[in-house]
């Protein structure tokens, strides 16, 4: 269980991403009251947070902000694996394994190879 | 002037003979926690000999072989180099060692900087699972890795978890668990250092590179005491395949092919004969570069106090 802040971020940002449009602290802390008692100024401390950290964009409407994802989740986690994954990469911060890409040659060479043993298994 | 010279001709032959010679020895995949040492005393080697060779040379010689002088009659005719040869050996010894320590504290923080980051959207786009002890990512993308790092994690996708059954996927993670309790990370940021202090050093890029493979091979090892070999084999086939291409490392996957074989053909251990001489390697590696320094010292020793021999 992450706890604190990190994890208020992380429903907001997953509440903010299910929405598809623009919501307002209020919006968000009127989804998250149905779970939980949260205080109006926790939900704007982190939602200002999130927007520090170029996660969320708002724009004034009224005299409240409306705040938007830059970008969808999808798109978050693509390049976190593609960052993460980088052949410039440093491979002492993520060890990063299992990366090499096998020519279909070599798969089919493999898969054959491991169709030779039973599928129970065995140790050593 | 005798050790100096030694001390760099050592250092030298090491940063360009040794990586060629262990790079074609093939008991290196038969013991990789051996060969993982092996490379760690070649690169120590290296570094400490070219460090004994300036301070050797700034440090006058007749302190440490007062009698190498009297042995080497041919020295002490040459030029007097003493000043020139202390602020070269000086020098020498603070560029040494003003790079590894840049490169020690260049390394160390953008790599805790990386993970940081990476931690902090891992937080937000992943899902801690405690059945796997795993993060999971939504993503299509087969991949499975490990942050290493004061809370490291192993992190995994639904890709990958899509395409291997349960025995490979506890086969993978056991995997990673190895990496993080190995502590293979601290040895991939030592040649990392290495690499990045003296570039274009044919001994640390190449201990890079085998030391990446190695930790593999390590970590492939510790998975099969507890796994299946058939079921770690199969999981390095599942996520080898189907991956598009900008997520490939290395085209070609030399390193997967030899892997998934070693899991289906397990090599023989090391002899014990093969194991004493690859530990004794090791050790003269890491003695060395002091014991050239001693030589001059031991037979000047040996000049003072034990006229009877020599004479």
């Amino acid at each position: 269980m992450k706890r604190g802040l990190g994890e208020l971020e992380s429903t907001i940002m997953d509440r903010m991403w299910a929405y598809h449009k623009p919501a307002s602290v209020r919006d968000v802390l009127e989804d998250l009251r149905k779970d939980r008692e949260i205080a109006y100024t926790t939900v704007m401390t982190v939602m200002d947070k999130l927007h520090t950290k170029g996660l969320l964009k708002r724009k004034p409407v009224g005299r409240a902000y409306v705040y938007e994802p830059v970008a969808s989740k999808e798109a978050y986690t693509a390049e976190l694996m593609r960052d993460s994954l980088a052949a410039s990469g440093n491979q002492a911060a993520t060890l990063v394994h299992f990366l090499e890409r096998l020519t279909p040659e070599e798969a089919t060479a493999l898969e054959a190879a491991l169709q030779v043993f039973p599928p129970g298994g065995r140790k050593q | 002037m005798i050790v100096p010279l030694f001390l760099a001709l050592y250092s030298v032959v090491a940063a360009v003979l040794l990586p060629r010679l262990l790079a074609r020895a093939s008991w290196t995949s038969r013991a990789p926690r051996l060969a993982i040492g092996m490379w760690q005393a070649a690169g120590f080697s290296a570094v400490a000999a070219a460090l004994l060779a300036a301070i050797s040379l700034a440090v006058p010689t007749d302190l440490i072989g007062h009698g190498l002088a009297r042995f080497f009659e041919a020295c002490t005719e040459l030029p007097d180099l003493s000043l020139t040869g202390v602020r070269a050996g000086l020098a020498g010894a603070a560029l040494i060692v003003a790079r590894l320590a840049y490169s020690v504290a260049d390394v160390v923080l953008r790599t805790r900087r990386e993970r940081r980051r990476h931690a902090e959207m891992l937080a937000l786009l992943g899902r801690p699972d405690g059945d796997l002890g795993a993060v999971v990512v939504e993503h299509a993308e087969r991949v499975a890795y490990c942050l290493p790092g004061r809370r490291a994690q192993t992190v995994i996708t639904t890709g990958a978890l899509a395409s291997l059954t349960p025995d490979q996927v506890a086969a993978v993670l056991a995997h990673e668990h190895a990496h993080l309790r190995g502590r293979h990370h601290l040895v991939l940021a030592g040649a990392e250092i290495l690499t990045r202090a003296f570039p274009r050093v044919p001994l640390f890029e190449r201990a890079r590179a085998e030391l990446a493979r190695l930790v593999e091979l390590l970590a492939d090892d510790m998975a099969a005491r507890r796994h299946h070999r058939i079921h770690i084999a199969a999981a390095l086939v599942g996520l080898a395949t189907g991956r598009v291409p900008a997520f490939a490392l290395a085209a070609g996957g030399e390193t997967a092919l030899t892997r998934v074989r070693r899991m289906l053909h397990p090599h023989e251990p090391l002899e014990r004969r093969e194991r004493l001489s690859a530990l004794l390697a090791v050790a003269g590696l890491l003695a060395g570069p002091a014991a050239l320094v001693a030589v001059p010292g031991l037979t000047s020793f040996l000049a003072h106090h034990c006229h009877g021999l020599f004479s």
